[in-house]
């Protein structure tokens, strides 16, 4: 009998772990969080309802714009820049003309080894006026050699881009590289003969083949870019950076929760963020037709 | 078909038929896990726990704290070591849920104010005033160190040091360019002979003084100086005082514009470089700093020297101060006198003050210390000055930092009136600056104070 | 270059070498004999030369930036701290006298490293391997069964991952230390036994799975957790690789969370006993640095593993039988 009714039990039995682990730790976690969102606090003990106030506030609030616009931005040039990069990269090093494609392949991936704490000790180096690596390099191409990236507003979302790039670019090429193996080769000769170029190929074979991969990429590095925090936290010195260029949603979030202790205000942010990323993932998700029910 | 399932299952029966990774993670796991199980951690738990997040205070802690345990046999202490990225965010996590909080922990100076939010009555940490008061220590300790941890008459932290402020310069430059630092008295002076000694731009750029153009740290020190505040004793915001205009007004051409004298010095690698090449000559340095510029920028030695900051006014304040750090203990703690007993021998017993002087230059706030000989010893990175004597000598003047909990917001808003000030001052110069000075003062201010105004308490 | 383009225009330009090159790769899989006289082959070692070099002379301009900043890492852990600053890179005339194991052996002074590299390594090992486990059996479930409730479990996924870890530090405290997981390795562990992410990423790509190939093994008489574990991993080794590798370095690297947890200094983590090595007033790069090339290496071991699951073909094959 249980053979027979498997197919049908078998789902809900995988998906179990997640729901039971859901109901453990995140269940009372999120309740808690919305429950602060409407209360303002002080201490352990004190706190007092408010009602919508903390997020009628928040809307109002210039330096939680400024904070969402520099998240859009960063996550804009994560999505179209970073992405059609790696790919670019997996499928470069996925081909066999390439020799030494394991050394490329770990060489591009090797900056996501460091940890944090390291890559903001290095920051300082690669972008300090005058001796820095990037202001050597740019030197020769004639940019004056004192130019302050992390100390110059209009130069910070830049230097943040660059470095998300190094960072991140062999790191989404790893994903990118495993959706390549599961290509049918054959279709590739198929294609040829009907006549497809290489971007013919790429668009009718390779891109059909990765597209669900892909989608869960864009969604990932999407709510990864929304999340960003440590990377300019640590970069900028513990700081937002000058004129607040570097502010992100999460570390305005940090800002206000753990340096102020505003833990209301903090879990509006909060749940701000995750109405906003949620309504751009489902769309995400829409356009890429995952959520469309299997046949 | 089949005989391609068949195929699998043949894989399957070796070892790795989910590739190499998860065999190889399996195996390091299995290791990993029995050297674990037959080396079983030393749980410490303590009757009394300590939090700290500065590692240079572990190693005297630690041995202060075998001599504090010999003394009280029934007790046991552990000391934690958290780094100051997860501290708040740990301290805050606990006493949110009023579980595992520390008896004793130390809070560095720009956090504390915001631990102290709320009714005063429901603040987490011991009114120590009343001790300090009956020990004799509050006259013993440099009066305007308890100003960052109190909240009226209330006081929430013992002060961990001073942390007064001087000018860390290159004597060896200073002295090529036959300039005598004892003439400079006031910043109108030092400015004078800053504008000889910069050279902007070109092939091999100097500058006066490192200032940050970008954010608060280096603006504040010197506001502190002029006897300005970001806050009153009341805790009411003060920064749009006209204090506060004037010091911009006076701040911002030094870092901005044609004949500024100020750039950034960085930190890390960008500030020992400047340091070692000389393209900054100046820097303002609390006490702390000069260890770190000892221990990064080693090929310095015997260049460098301090002396007093210059004052505003002909004979007025030559110091200020930077950072700082507090112990506390928490209201929760289950044995407050022992708490009382061990913090006292943490911050007051003299051998371990004099060792951490030593160690890591900091000045103890404890003023009958200062007598001490180590205080007079000559350092020959600082081409033979007594640092000690010379910190010391201006520890009674540093003035008073008041707390508030909105003091990191404020902090931030500044950085970005700075910020803004720079960028306007390099573009415009002075056309239309003191209008930008007070429009952007007044803004941030507001901003302010309408996150004041939603605390109900 | 751009002679060798136009002379080269009737043959395939650079994006399809990959399929060539697999072609020629999958051939040597499935083919017991010895390949048979087609095209590919040939047309491998027709595509001009010069364009290759191009390729490989890019790619390797390319590296050169990436590295650099490793660059600083391996001289910076070699050298004393007043040249850590003071030389980007290697003292002035390549002084190699200046350079010193000292931040080496001082590592291994400060913090007992192989003690906490065997915490990082069971707790990263572990929690890798039962949230492979959750992770591709949910994703398994969603990419290829209809059933009530799959789009709000999705729609769950999304949001739980949205979530600024920081609005859940609080309460999540609160709960591991009512289960007594508080100063445990367990601490860490527990709480990430499912990991949304590679969920969400075993079902994308489990649903570039032929459904046939499922049906095919029900037929065979295969149970559904059975078609998991013989047909669906096996398939799926690529995307294991790729997950292993992410999630293990986002455990080895993890700092936030086990810095909340772990009390004792006997069970920290490598992140904490490296970063407690630099502070606000008081810093030690070298032995950070030292540290961090050190516990790099795991990492690179799993990633040159890995390797060997990319290679083109391999998982096709297998899928079309």
């Amino acid at each position: 009998m249980w053979y027979r009714f498997q197919y049908r039990y078998a789902p809900y039995l995988f998906v179990a772990p997640f729901i039971i682990s859901f109901l453990i730790f995140g269940f009372y976690p999120i309740v808690r969080s919305i429950w602060l969102s409407f209360h303002l606090t002080a201490g352990p003990e004190t706190s007092v309802f408010v009602g919508l106030d903390n997020y009628t506030v928040l809307l109002a609030d210039t330096d939680f714009h400024k904070a969402v616009r520099n998240t859009v931005i960063f996550a804009f040039f994560s999505v179209f820049l970073q992405l059609p990069l790696s790919l670019g990269l997996a499928m470069l090093l996925n081909s066999r003309l390439i020799l030494g494609r394991a050394f490329f392949r770990l060489g591009f991936f090797s900056p996501h080894l460091l940890g944090m704490v390291f890559v903001a000790i290095l920051f300082a180096v690669v972008f300090a006026p005058r001796f820095g690596l990037l202001n050597v390099l740019l030197s020769h191409l004639g940019a004056p050699i004192e130019r302050d990236w992390l100390g110059t507003p209009e130069l910070v979302m830049p230097a943040l881009v660059l470095t998300a790039l190094w960072l991140y670019v062999g790191f989404n090429m790893v994903y990118f590289l495993a959706a390549l193996q599961a290509v049918d080769r054959d279709l590739y000769d198929a294609a040829k003969v009907d006549g497809a170029g290489p971007w013919g190929q790429f668009l009718h074979v390779t891109l059909p083949g990765i597209k669900h991969v892909t989608v869960f990429v864009v969604v990932l590095s999407t709510i990864g870019s929304f999340q960003l925090f440590e990377l300019p936290y640590l970069m900028l010195n513990n700081g937002p950076g000058p004129d607040q260029a570097g502010l992100t949603v999460v570390m305005y979030l940090y800002q206000n929760g753990f340096v102020t202790g505003d833990l209301g205000y903090a879990s509006a942010i909060g749940w701000v963020l995750v109405l906003g990323v949620m309504c751009l993932a489902i769309f995400q998700l829409v356009l890429g037709g995952t959520l469309r029910r299997n046949p | 078909m089949s005989s391609a399932i068949n195929r699998l299952k043949e894989r399957m029966e070796s070892f790795t038929a989910f590739g190499l990774a998860p065999a190889v993670l399996l195996v390091l796991t299995l290791i990993s896990g029995v050297y674990i199980a037959f080396n079983p951690a030393q749980t410490i738990r303590g009757d009394l726990a300590l939090w700290i997040f500065a590692k240079g205070h572990l190693a005297g802690y630690q041995e202060s704290i075998a001599r504090f345990e010999e003394m009280h046999p029934d007790l046991t202490v552990e000391i934690q070591l958290v780094h100051q990225h997860a501290i708040t965010s740990r301290l805050r996590a606990a006493l949110a849920a009023n579980l595992d909080v520390p008896d004793l922990v130390e809070i560095e100076i720009s956090w504390a104010g915001s631990f102290f939010r709320g009714p005063v009555d429901d603040v987490s940490f011991m009114d120590l005033r009343p001790w300090l008061e009956e020990s004799g220590y509050i006259d013993k300790i440099v009066r305007t160190r308890f100003a960052p941890y109190s909240v009226g008459d209330r006081i929430f932290g013992i002060p961990h040091d001073v942390h007064p402020v001087m000018l860390a310069y290159r004597r060896d430059i200073f002295e090529a360019e036959g300039i005598d630092v004892d003439e400079i008295e006031t910043w109108d002076q030092f400015i004078e002979i800053g504008k000889r000694l910069t050279r902007r731009g070109g092939t091999n750029p100097r500058y006066m003084i490192g200032l940050d153009p970008n954010s608060s740290d280096s603006f504040e020190v010197l506001l502190f100086q002029r006897g300005g505040a970001y806050f009153n004793e009341r805790g009411e915001l003060t920064i749009d005082d006209e204090l506060v205009v004037q010091t911009l007004l006076w701040f911002i051409p030094l870092v901005a514009g044609p004949d500024r004298i100020g750039v950034n010095p960085g930190w890390g690698a960008p500030f020992a470089r400047a340091v070692l090449d000389g393209y900054i000559l100046c820097y303002i340095t609390p006490d702390w700093r000069t260890k770190i510029i000892e221990n990064d920028v080693g090929d310095a030695s015997g260049k460098m020297a301090l002396m007093p900051l210059p004052a505003f006014e002909p004979g007025g304040r030559r110091t200020s101060t930077w950072g700082g750090t507090m112990l506390g203990i928490t209201r929760g703690t289950e044995n407050p006198e022992k708490a009382l007993e061990l913090a006292e021998h943490l911050y007051l017993n003299h051998e371990l003050l004099l060792e951490m002087f030593q160690k890591s230059n900091i000045l103890p706030p404890l003023r009958d210390l200062w007598d001490d000989p180590v205080f007079d010893q000559p350092r020959e990175f600082w081409s033979g000055q007594p640092l000690g004597r010379l910190y010391a000598d201006l520890a009674d003047d540093v003035p008073p930092q008041y707390s508030s909990p909105y003091v990191s917001i404020t902090k931030a808003k500044m950085g970005q009136v700075i910020s803004g000030l720079t960028a306007h001052y390099n573009r415009h110069g002075e056309d239309g600056f003191e209008e930008q000075v007070r429009q952007r003062l007044n803004e941030a201010a507001d901003y302010v104070r309408g996150q004041m105004a939603r605390n109900p308490f | 270059m751009s002679t060798q383009d136009s002379t080269d225009s009737s043959r395939d330009a650079t994006s399809t070498d990959d399929v060539r090159g697999g072609t020629a790769q999958r051939m040597e899989i499935e083919t017991n004999g010895p390949p048979p006289p087609q095209l590919p082959r040939v047309k491998v070692r027709s595509v001009p030369r010069a364009r290759v070099l191009g390729l490989h002379v890019l790619l390797g301009v390319l590296l050169l930036l990436t590295l650099l900043p490793i660059a600083w890492l391996v001289t910076g852990a070699l050298k004393l701290q007043e040249d850590l600053f003071a030389y980007t890179f290697l003292p002035e005339g390549w002084r190699i006298d200046r350079l010193t194991f000292s931040n080496i052996f001082r590592l291994f002074e400060e913090i007992p490293f192989f003690r906490v590299a065997a915490n990082s390594m069971f707790v990263a090992g572990a929690t890798v391997l039962i949230q492979l486990f959750f992770s591709s059996l949910g994703g398994f479930a969603l990419a290829k069964y209809e059933f009530r409730g799959k789009r709000p479990i999705m729609i769950l996924m999304l949001m739980t991952m949205m979530i600024p870890a920081q609005v859940m530090l609080a309460p999540l405290y609160q709960m591991i230390h009512h289960m007594g997981l508080m100063d445990s390795l367990a601490g860490l562990i527990v709480p990430s036994v499912v990991s949304v992410f590679g969920m969400f990423l075993f079902r994308q790509s489990m649903m570039q799975i032929p459904d046939e190939l499922l049906q095919a093994g029900r037929i065979d008489g295969c149970s559904e957790l059975g078609l998991y574990w013989n047909i669906v991993m096996p398939v799926s080794r690529p995307m294991i690789g790729a997950f292993c590798l992410i999630a293990f370095m986002g455990n080895w690297n993890s700092f936030l969370w086990p810095q909340i947890v772990l009390h004792t200094s006997d069970r920290f983590t490598l992140p904490i006993a490296l970063t407690q090595q630099v502070g606000l007033y008081e810093q030690d790069y070298g032995v950070l640095l030292a540290g961090t090339l050190l516990s790099i290496v795991p990492v690179v071991i799993l990633f040159l593993l890995l390797q060997r699951e990319f290679i083109s073909g391999l998982t096709a094959g297998a899928v079309k039988g």
